[in-house]
């Protein structure tokens, strides 16, 4: 048999790799993903007050540290079974929707346009953002900078650091904003929003107004039945900070709907003894194995999952950009999975909407920002939409508040088992006996992989860099034969 | 650079911290800025901006390596192609040609220095007894640069 690794180099040691095994026919025989975890999280914030739990655990990811935050902040809610004045949740969804505008703008631009705008199978030496600088001019480079910039600013003028927030604490935050500060994030929004709708229509421009892009993102290399999870509002309406937990099924229908502290009624963890990394699944449907279809309790969670899993968009331009996006791909839900990009920049929109709608609203500058704690602290769960997927973290502790138990399911763990059956569908599509495996057909592989925006357990960002990958393809001997970096 | 809670991950910020308290010791503080990051790809291209020189401290994983090793890096050293080499952002030679290109100030020379790790996946504010050897040589290395600057 052979095998294909795609391995990222600083993870050598066996974790953190794609394997593809090929038959000794040439085609896929099976595909395994394997992620590092941190370990010893439990141990480490064992003994600690709930209330530093928000900061500290803020700090174990580079890349989503805000919605850590805010799920943690609201387990240290629940801890203490206090609720927040409106104001202090209104600035927490402000603030989780600059934390939106700027990782979606990082992602569609350095790592998803990427691969459409100068195509799968370009030189890698230029399929990247410096590529993408070239072919769409440094003036609108510029804007992509600017406005994640924008988006950065207004997470240090609220949550007082920009990576890692030190701000939530049980009942509210720790500060609230001016009305002077309020003003000016309400003219930061307004531009998020003109780029937004800007980022949108180059989507439209360059990826659907090109045929070869449009057939591969209706092509069935890239599709899933699986089920969809997401977060809405009363009205069903997607929203990233609080609402209702809905899942539909492969027909959009809703099958269930859960509220945060229900969360281990409907989702439950299988372990597999090859990977680190545990494979969550709807727990009433049950695991069936890596299988889509009604009877497989895989779901997934994406921007497309939450898109798919609610009746539209709470604001006006994003839920237009949901209807365009539904109707062009033949209604709901949509399973091609490479839409998720398409998702994403909606999101984008309503993330940028959102955040002007509330820096609209006069009460983010209310000093009301605290209900102060006074039950005994006991259990809570905190669940928030983070940009790679739904994020729970639940927490028991003493009467003291000190942490006993931690449990923690981050976005990409969700999508464990969607990640792995998406790459090896897309190589058994794209790996065929007799065809050259080219670093244009691995890159297209990898797509069905970095859709997801993956998240690895929020790990080292030692040098030379997070999560580089290297392809291998090995005979039956074990023997390299092909190898592709980057 | 690093995660100061994540073991050895943390071990570029430790020695940032003892090459600051070395510099003060010896009435030497204005040499040079000591500024301590976890960030990387875009956010480091905004903080790299505007520096003539910079020291960069980290942990590296590179095969083949004995934990606690120092080796020094040069930003081209890193690879040989400008490539997405990450999933998330963009890495560290990107991010210098990006600013570049933007016509940002970038620093003409940057220095790199890499801390082999033993364990930078566990959580802890401690490093491996390597790491803490490589953090003491590493010390040395940049006291060094620093006056020969």
């Amino acid at each position: 048999m052979k095998r294909i690794s795609i391995d990222p180099i600083t993870r050598l040691e066996g974790h953190g790799k794609i394997d593809i095994f090929l038959a000794d026919d040439g085609s896929v025989a099976n595909c395994y993903f394997q992620v590092p975890e941190l370990r010893g999280f439990e141990k480490f914030i064992e003994g600690m007050p709930i209330e530093e739990v928000p900061r500290v655990v803020s700090r174990i990811c580079g890349v989503c540290p805000c919605s850590h935050h805010l799920a943690a902040g609201k387990a240290a809610d629940a801890v203490y079974k206090v609720d927040p004045p409106p104001a202090a949740k209104k600035l927490r969804e402000l603030y989780n929707s600059a934390a939106y505008v700027h990782s979606h703008i990082a992602h569609f631009y350095a790592l998803a346009a990427p691969d459409f705008v100068l195509g799968p199978d370009a030189d890698p030496a230029k399929r990247n953002i410096l590529g993408i600088v070239e072919k769409v001019g440094v003036p609108v480079a510029g804007e992509v900078l600017k406005h994640r910039a924008i988006a950065q600013d207004i997470q240090i003028m609220v949550g007082g650091r920009s990576t890692h927030p030190v701000w939530t604490l049980p009942g509210g935050v720790s500060k609230g904003i001016t009305e002077e500060q309020r003003q000016d994030i309400v003219e930061k929004a307004k531009s998020c929003v003109e780029f937004a709708k800007f980022s949108l229509k180059l989507f439209e421009d360059v990826v659907l107004g090109n045929k070869a892009y449009l057939d591969i993102i209706l092509s069935d290399t890239f599709e899933m039945n699986s089920y969809w999870i997401g977060t809405v509002d009363e009205k069903n309406h997607v929203n990233f900070y609080h609402g209702d937990h809905r899942v539909v099924d492969q027909n959009g229908k809703e099958v269930f709907r859960y509220k945060d502290h229900e969360y281990l009624d409907y989702i439950s963890e299988r372990v597999e003894k090859y990977s680190y990394l545990k494979f969550p699944f709807l727990k009433k449907i049950g695991w069936k194995g890596f299988v889509d279809g009604p009877e497989s309790g895989v779901y997934m969670a994406t921007p497309l999952s939450r898109l798919n899993a609610a009746d539209g968009m709470a604001t006006p331009l994003a839920q237009a950009e949901y209807e365009k996006m539904y109707s062009t791909l033949g209604g709901k839900p949509v399973k091609k999975l490479l839409a998720t990009h398409w998702a994403r920049l909606v999101e984008l929109v309503y993330s940028a909407e959102r955040l002007l709608e509330l820096a609209q609203d006069p009460e983010v500058a209310s000093p009301n920002i605290r209900t102060l704690p006074t039950a005994t602290p006991e259990e809570g769960v905190g669940i928030v939409e983070a940009m790679r997927g739904i994020l729970t973290h639940h927490y028991q502790t003493d009467k003291n508040g000190l942490v006993t138990k931690a449990n923690l399911i981050v976005g990409t763990t969700n999508n464990n088992a969607p990640i792995s059956m998406s790459i090896k569908r897309a190589a058994q599509k794209l790996i065929q006996p007799g065809k050259e495996i080219g670093q244009g057909l691995l890159n297209m592989v990898e797509m069905a992989f970095r859709l997801y925006d993956p998240c690895f357990s929020c790990a080292t960002h030692s040098l030379p860099g997070e999560m580089p990958l290297i392809v291998e393809v090995k005979d039956p001997e074990g023997n390299v034969i092909h190898r592709e970096g980057r | 650079m690093g995660n100061s809670i994540l073991s050895d991950d943390g071990v570029g910020i430790y020695a940032a911290r003892e090459v600051r308290r070395r510099l003060a010791e010896a009435g030497r503080s204005a040499d040079a800025d000591i500024v301590e990051s976890e960030v990387a790809g875009f956010a480091l291209m905004e903080l790299m901006a505007g520096w003539e020189k910079i020291i960069l401290l980290d942990s590296i994983q590179f095969e083949g390596l004995q934990p606690g090793t120092v080796i020094r890096i040069e930003p081209e050293d890193l690879h040989t192609s400008l490539r997405l080499r990450s999933v998330h952002d963009i890495d560290l030679p990107t991010a210098l040609e990006l600013g570049r290109r933007m016509g940002l100030d970038m620093p003409a020379r940057l220095t790199i220095f890499g801390i082999q790790a033993q364990d930078a996946l566990t959580l802890g504010e401690s490093l491996t007894e390597a790491a803490e050897r490589g953090l003491k040589e590493t010390v040395e290395l940049v006291l060094q640069e620093i006056r020969d600057s």
